[in-house]
């Protein structure tokens, strides 16, 4: 994980995309096997009941995925400030989602090194989800 | 469904905007922080063993889903839509945090995949010993009635 910095980062950068597989299994350990979760998390059936196809990839799962990507960017001196998305449409377990980003905003705000980014999940290449996600990077100074 | 001749949204409904939740506890818990950390695959040292610190989608296990308690029952089907994480400072794993949650806006939406459908948004604030806030979710479920929708689509 290399360190990002603030003058280094231009409005128009894109960050490498990162692929991830989500499974039926990882949804469920990721808030805990004894943790009370949507039953379509697991269950193949009950995602195809509510007409999604298959296992429903949780949105928090994503909106995790999502803060991991933008904080392994930024780097440890990072620090991911907000994340806002919007849920665009349901993933399925066991079909890859690629993460992407481009940065849209850099300013100082209260003395801070705010970058603003646009992030989205990509399924089969269309939107699943859409966000925003501020973070504040050290400056080389 | 069709668009009511009137609002569904009742004052009772509009009543619950800002009214504020009895605090909760919740605990940044370390069996938590290091199974979603694992999960993710995250190297990230800051959340190594000995740091005690949590990294920020822990959030998700105690704060990131619906409060549907505070949540009016407007129509029956109910699909998460939006969310907000803000993040003050780092989570200590360990500490006990305060929780508060309020319904911050409650809107109707005419048309669109669902037909009518009704926008609920709640806040989820978490507050230190100290009463410092150190994280908040926002959330919005568009509420919607599952027949109609599908009568439309």
């Amino acid at each position: 994980m290399s360190q990002r910095y603030f003058e280094d980062v231009n409005v128009n950068d894109e960050l490498e995309p990162v692929e991830k597989l989500p499974t039926a299994d990882m949804a469920i350990d990721f808030f805990g096997r004894d943790n009370p979760t949507n039953p379509a998390f697991a269950d193949a059936e009950a995602g195809k009941r509510m007409g999604v196809g298959g296992a429903l990839v949780p949105g928090i799962l994503k909106m995790a995925w999502l803060t991991q990507f933008v904080s392994d960017w930024a780097g440890t001196e990072g620090t991911v400030r907000n994340l806002r998305v919007a849920f665009r449409r349901p993933d399925v377990a066991g079909n890859p989602l690629v993460l992407s980003g481009r940065v849209v905003d850099k300013r100082q705000d209260d003395g801070k090194n705010v970058v603003e980014l646009e992030v989205v999940t990509l399924a089969g290449g269309e939107p699943s989800v859409r966000g925003n996600v501020q973070v504040e990077l050290p400056s080389r100074g | 469904m069709a668009t009511p001749e009137q609002s569904l949204i009742t004052d009772e409904h509009r009543a619950t905007i800002g009214k504020k939740s009895e605090p909760t506890k919740a605990v940044v818990k370390e069996i938590d922080a290091h199974r979603m950390r694992d999960i993710l695959e995250d190297r990230d040292p800051r959340y190594a063993d000995e740091t005690g610190i949590a990294p920020a989608y822990i959030l998700a296990g105690f704060g990131g889903r619906p409060n549907r308690n505070m949540m009016p029952g407007i129509l029956p089907g109910g699909l998460l839509t939006q969310q907000e994480w803000r993040f003050t400072r780092p989570f200590k794993i360990g500490e006990e945090l305060t929780s508060i949650s309020q319904v911050v806006d409650i809107r109707e939406r005419l048309g669109g995949r669902y037909g009518y459908s009704v926008l609920i948004t709640t806040a989820n604030d978490f507050y230190d010993a100290d009463g410092n806030h150190v994280a908040g979710s926002m959330i919005t479920i568009t509420q919607f009635d599952p027949k109609g929708a599908a009568r439309e689509e």
